[in-house]
């Protein structure tokens, strides 16, 4: 069964909404803004794609943002963008799921956290820091501010957990448990995460470019990328369909990339996936990568299939102008350890 | 939901505070034992030393010489009981190297890059070692046992707070009768963590003495660890292997009660809801229940919507909270309980609800106080989580005992 | 008074309630419910900002519940603790 993409809510270094990324796939590609962290006795800027939630106001009261973090208003603002996009934030909540990937969680609140016991002792450790501190922080805000009764769900794999997540929208979809489903991922760039990818990779080694395998020059950022989901049938599919999505590792064999597709590849400029990728058989076949939209976080593949279910929308493989024809799109991640996760889509 | 076909259960590893395996966990039960005690593996400077329910230093298998290991507690606790699992369904390597092994695992603390001596060095401008957050990043608890059985099937780390056990077995359910793999590892793990244990404490909702669900003098929970893990088998493998299945997933549900971030619905919607779904898919009935293995966290919020579920949609069905003998092992919570819900079908009793002995006016239903023996060929086992989570599970006994 | 004038900075302040001023506050103000909306988990969250501030311990709910009416019925509580 096919799963119809009826709406995208997207919020990241270039913008908010579908359109916003739509320019930034163009070429018109966004600037980085700037991170800054503590480095030992130094503070560092680092270049960084950095999301603004300002657009909430559309949608909620400040009132109700009162305990809600940057990382689960990221969250929120996707999840309303999708529902807006698609024309359906009257949607039925009790049938609506959500769905929500994150590879870090919401990493400024857990560090702000440990900083209330640390700084004032134990007894005064922040139950609303806390709270807010668990992965699935997120979701539950989205589920109560839209009332959403269906299931709510939250998975944690670094790179794989939009693949991972989207195993079980599709499967939720397939087994009638609800009639849309919201699927996201998010993921924030805060001042440690800055601090370790310093430590781990140094500034980016010359400008940001995924393609070029072999280079470390990843540039850090956030956001959050929303699809909203139904059956075929039961919803419009402005964006086309999600046809399929396998995980598994690539020493054993598992991966078989379908004929005739055209490849968004997940590639984000970090030096160890990218040797990954530089090996694949992919001569010969169209393939492009879209993260200098983005930027680099584990969530990226939910910007890939925001990007490919564009490309779908306007039959235009970005950031070129030419024709998709007859072919599908298939949105591939891999990881450092050697695991996929491929996600076919088709007009 | 409409009907869904069995899944078979040809495997169980379960390990926490009152035993290091499945076996001893079930004599601790029911013999009504428990180990509540002070946190022994860190200090804290909270007024009162809340007690918790925790393992020894070393898990089962590990020697003195693992002291570094580079993997954090979690997923080690993952890794024994995926380890148990797999020798109880009698798998080898070589087995599984031939199958297509999917590994879905809950947690909370698994997930958490929240490594307390690290960034108390961060905040005081050194340049600690990354080694506690290369160890994180090696320590996915779904990944890190994938990894060390070589399997290649999907792989997820549900986050779903204190639901994630059984959001993980039901899940895992869902992949096998959708053809996704042949075998699926699916559980929780949770550690025992200093800054969980802030957080709980922090929510006052822990309580200064062992835990008394559904007691009227309920103050709260224990935080406990464990882990526990189930070897779902598809349909055709388990023709083809023709094993003895130690149990079934039957039904599973969930939804969310869409109304705070920590405090469960007082109406109990998405719990009723959840419960409603995992039913239907599993063509049963309440009167098919022989138990249910309730949430019983012992806060006094928790108690009160689950015990007025209880007594509405599933009156006279002897219920109990195991959370008196392992804590409240988050992550692992739901998972530890299937095992417990399957070994109690298994010998067709209950224990007796430890922690309960005082009934609470306000709650309209009470857990048995005694080891209850049981008819019946099913039950069911629920977690209520942070964010509004419910989920459920019917499981179902294996064949002679039930009628799957 | 003292106490009321800080504790109404201090609500607006840690528990998020920057879209009102402190004009609007007054002792009479009901914490909880149909007054600021307060609700269960800023009742933990309140328990630390106290001890923070003022250094006194709040042990367990039934032991907050009566103070916790009013700005004023807190900030007479907590008056009260930081004079014995």
């Amino acid at each position: 069964m096919r799963i119809a993409i009826e709406g995208l809510g997207l919020v990241g270094g270039f913008g908010f909404g579908a359109d916003a990324l739509r320019n930034a796939l163009k070429g018109n590609l966004p600037s980085p803004g700037t991170l800054r962290f503590p480095y030992g006795d130094d503070s560092i800027e680092a270049p960084a794609f950095m999301a603004d939630t300002a657009p909430l106001d559309q949608f909620v009261t400040k009132r109700s943002l009162r305990r809600i973090d940057h990382f689960s208003r990221m969250a929120l603002l996707g999840a309303y963008g999708a529902l807006d996009d698609a024309g359906r934030l009257d949607s039925d909540p009790a049938r609506l799921a959500v769905v929500v990937g994150s590879g870090y969680g919401a990493s400024a609140t857990t560090f702000a956290f440990l900083d209330s016991f640390i700084q004032d002792g134990d007894s005064c450790s922040s139950p609303t820091h806390f709270s807010n501190s668990v992965h699935n922080a997120a979701a539950a805000h989205i589920s109560i501010s839209l009332k959403a009764t269906g299931p709510s769900l939250s998975v944690s794999q670094f790179e794989m957990s939009v693949p991972s997540a989207l195993l079980c929208a599709l499967q939720m979809l397939r087994e009638n448990r609800a009639d849309r489903v919201l699927l996201g991922g998010v993921d924030e760039a805060c001042a440690v995460l800055g601090y370790c990818r310093q430590r781990f990779f140094g500034a980016p080694q010359g400008p940001f470019d995924p393609l070029d395998f072999g280079r470390q020059s990843a540039v850090a950022g956030e956001g959050a990328a929303f699809l909203l989901l139904s059956r075929e049938g039961q919803g419009e599919a402005r964006y086309g369909y999600l046809n399929d999505v396998q995980m598994g590792r690539i020493d054993q064999g598992g991966l078989r990339l379908p004929e005739k597709s055209a490849l968004v590849l997940g590639a984000d400029g970090h030096q160890g996936c990218g040797r990954l990728y530089q090996s694949l058989p992919i001569q010969g076949r169209a393939h492009v990568c879209h993260a200098q939209a983005y930027g680099s976080l584990p969530v990226g593949p939910a910007f890939d299939l925001a990007a490919a279910a564009l490309s779908l929308k306007d039959d235009r493989l970005y950031p070129g102008t030419e024709s998709l024809g007859d072919r599908s799109l298939c949105c591939l991640k891999l990881a450092e350890d050697g695991n996929f996760g491929l996600v076919s889509l088709s007009g | 939901m409409s009907f869904q076909s069995p899944v078979a259960i040809t495997g169980i590893g379960a390990l926490c505070a009152v035993g290091s395996n499945l076996n001893e966990c079930m004599e601790s039960l029911y013999a009504g034992r428990r180990k509540v005690a002070a946190p022994g593996a860190f200090s804290s400077s909270h007024g009162t030393a809340w007690p918790v329910c925790e393992m020894a230093a070393l898990l089962p298998g590990e020697q003195e010489q693992d002291a570094e290991p580079d993997l954090l507690r979690t997923s080690r606790l993952g890794l024994a009981a995926a380890r148990e699992a797999l020798s109880d369904a009698g798998l080898q390597a070589a087995d599984l190297s031939r199958l297509r092994v999917g590994v879905i695992m809950g947690t909370t603390v698994g997930s958490a890059m929240n490594n307390e001596a690290f960034y108390r060095q961060y905040r005081q401008g050194e340049h600690p070692e990354m080694a506690p957050i290369e160890r994180y990043l090696r320590s996915n608890p779904a990944a890190a046992i994938a990894r060390a059985f070589a399997l290649s099937g999907p792989c997820q780390t549900v986050v779903n707070a204190c639901s994630s056990g059984t959001d993980a077995i039901g899940l895992g359910a869902s992949w096998i009768r959708a053809g996704l793999c042949d075998l699926v590892l699916a559980g929780g793990a949770d550690e025992l963590c200093r800054v969980t244990y802030n957080g709980f404490s922090s929510l006052m909702i822990t309580d200064a003495g062992p835990c008394r669900p559904f007691d009227v003098r309920r103050r709260g929970l224990n935080l406990g660890e464990g882990a526990a893990v189930l070897v779902l088998e598809s349909e055709s493998l388990h023709r083809d292997w023709s094993r003895n299945e130690r149990g079934w997933v039957l039904g599973y549900g969930s939804a969310c009660d869409a109304y705070h971030l920590t405090a469960p619905r007082p109406d109990g919607l998405g719990l009723k809801k959840a419960i409603a779904e995992a039913l239907s898919g599993s063509g049963r009935k309440v009167e098919d229940l022989a138990f249910v293995n309730a949430h019983g966290t012992g806060t006094p919020d928790n108690d009160r919507v689950e015990s007025r579920v209880l007594s509405e949609l599933m009156p006279g069905v002897p219920f109990l909270s195991t959370k008196g003998f392992t804590g409240h092992t988050l992550g692992a919570a739901g998972a530890l309980e299937a095992a417990f819900t399957l070994a109690c079908l298994e010998q067709a009793r209950i224990p007796a609800s430890i922690g309960f002995g005082c009934a609470d006016p306000e709650l309209p239903a009470a857990p048995v106080t005694e080891v209850t023996e049981i008819e019946g060929g099913c039950a069911l086992s629920e977690s209520l989580a942070f964010g509004g989570n419910n989920a459920v599970l019917i499981l179902g006994a294996k064949r002679g005992i039930g009628c799957v | 008074m003292a106490t009321v004038a800080k504790l109404k900075s201090i609500l607006i302040e840690d528990m998020n309630l920057e879209d009102i001023a402190p004009e609007e506050l007054n002792a009479d103000t009901v914490l909880f419910g149909e007054g600021l909306g307060l609700d269960s988990l800023d009742a933990v969250e309140l328990v630390v900002v106290i001890q923070k501030h003022f250094g006194v311990e709040i042990k367990d709910m039934e032991e907050g519940r009566p103070a916790f009416q009013t700005i004023g019925t807190l900030a007479a509580y907590i008056d009260e603790k930081t004079a014995a």
